[in-house]
């Protein structure tokens, strides 16, 4: 009975192996922020964002590397990385969420909200962003733009420069999916 | 089917183990997003983190060097009084400034000319980063900066018995700057150098020095911080007295501007003059004590967004 058993354990234990989530991964995301104030406009991007979709689970994260933004001017990705967000204590920005209403089998596009945590500098905020999901053959594209506070992430800008960082920034995020294979 | 129920506990115990790594195999095939995100991140980003800030410790160069294309405004000042009882100056007695040019040829070489007011030394330089890649395996375990150094002096000479033609006027300096970032806060910096200066008191005295410099900074603050600097000669010019000049201060980081301010020994601000030819040793009392004050405004004439 026992042996039964194990066989049946064994075929359920594989079949299952086979029928695991499937899943789509973006390795060359785009991510950029926008700082607007009447003294100075920043500018950056980071053109290796990870993104993985689990289109079955409706779940998707993404993960930067915070030294991997470029700026305009070559100095302040020095003192973003150093002054800023202290990228060497926290080298990584994380956001984990899910995409509620995702429906799969829509191809063209569907606009859905992604909610989720998005975690940066050791602090972590609630988010909800509006995003675009494209569906062409197995690519999946999502595409949005976000406004998020600088004050929710505990950055530390002295009072001097207080004028040339907006309180308010702007993020914009552009995500071409392929087929992942684990 | 002959199945074989009377199983031993042995037995059993053997097929549940094996049910369950079965189960447990079968649960790491399900990972979380994360992990995946994880596994899939590759740490080549190319970014090299700041040892020091600035391009300058206090009174001598760090391993630091500018982004293609960045242009520094170098305005050094040095502050300080004569030893009289009473003095009717405004502010200092006596004051000396240096005004720069530093400008990034490419990310690891920069040329930089500048001159002095209180000296008359025009100097120019080139300091050139070996290059490390962030993130690799070939990565040195500090960062190496050569710096070489050619400064004229203009001031008028009195003295009869000083051969002042234009070589006997030039002095270079080579530096192998080297540094390493201890901890996230504290950066060390040495710098074996070479000096050759000519225009000596006396016939016999050297024209070549060897010294070695030792620099540090400490982070008190996301945008401040405390740094000191100490140069050893190793032979010493005979003809005259002369101290080994050391600095101690505070560098602040303001987004395009960075001030430094300080207090040392050195009057001169080139390197062969104040490593060689410092006066006066490091004390509290006038005219010994020079207050320093650095500012560095950048310019980008490199748009690094539109580089690709």
């Amino acid at each position: 009975m026992i042996r039964v058993l194990a066989i049946f354990f064994l075929i359920a234990g594989s079949t299952n192996l086979v029928e695991v989530d499937e899943k789509v991964i973006a390795r060359q995301g785009k991510v950029s922020f926008f700082s607007y104030t009447s003294v100075e406009d920043i500018k950056a991007e980071n053109n290796q964002v990870l993104s993985v979709i689990d289109l079955d689970q409706k779940k998707i994260a993404v993960s930067m590397l915070m030294n991997a933004f470029i700026f305009e001017k070559a100095l302040m990705r020095e003192h973003f990385n150093e002054s800023y967000l202290e990228s060497d204590i926290y080298p990584k920005a994380v956001f984990e969420g899910e995409i509620i209403d995702f429906d799969r089998t829509i191809t063209g596009e569907q606009t859905r909200i992604i909610k989720g945590v998005f975690a940066m500098h050791g602090k972590s905020k609630e988010l909800e962003i509006k995003s675009k999901i494209e569906k062409k053959d197995n690519k999946y594209i999502v595409s949005g733009v976000f406004e998020t506070l600088v004050k929710d992430y505990d950055i530390n800008i002295p009072p001097l420069l207080a004028g040339n960082i907006a309180k308010s920034i702007s993020v914009e995020f552009r995500f071409e999916y392929e087929p992942y294979e684990d | 089917m002959n199945l074989d129920l009377n199983m031993s506990p042995m037995k059993i115990r053997i097929t549940v183990t094996i049910i369950m790594a079965l189960v447990l195999v079968n649960k790491s095939f399900s990972q979380d997003l994360l992990d995946i995100l994880e596994f899939e991140t590759s740490q080549e980003t190319q970014f090299i983190p700041a040892t020091f800030n600035m391009t300058r410790i206090a009174i001598g160069h760090s391993t630091e060097v500018r982004s293609k294309g960045i242009l520094e405004v170098f305005v050094a000042n040095r502050f300080w009084n004569l030893p009289l009882e009473r003095s009717q100056s405004f502010i200092a007695d006596r004051m000396s400034s240096r005004l720069a040019l530093e400008y990034a040829i490419s990310d690891n070489l920069t040329f930089g000319a500048g001159s002095t007011t209180f000296d008359g030394l025009f100097d120019a330089h080139l300091k050139y980063r070996i290059p490390t890649k962030s993130g690799s395996s070939n990565v040195l375990p500090f960062r190496v900066t050569l710096f070489q150094n050619f400064s004229y002096n203009s001031s008028p000479i009195a003295n009869q018995g000083i051969a002042d033609d234009f070589s006997d006027r030039t002095a270079f300096t080579s530096q192998i700057l080297l540094s390493k970032k201890v901890s996230k806060d504290f950066s060390l910096q040495i710098a074996p150098t070479y000096v050759n200066k000519k225009l000596g008191l006396q016939d016999n005295d050297s024209t070549n020095f060897f010294a070695f410099g030792v620099g540090g900074r400490y982070k008190i603050g996301s945008h401040l911080s405390i740094v000191s600097e100490y140069y050893h000669t190793f032979n010493p010019v005979e003809s005259f007295n002369t101290y080994n000049p050391f600095a101690i201060g505070a560098n602040w980081e303001l987004g395009d501007i960075m001030l430094q301010f300080m207090l040392t020994n050195a009057v001169n601000m080139v390197e062969d003059t104040f490593i060689t030819q410092t006066r006066n040793n490091f004390n509290f009392r006038n005219p010994n004590l020079n207050f320093g004050f650095n500012a560095t405004y950048v310019f980008h004439f490199k748009n690094k967004l539109k580089e690709k």
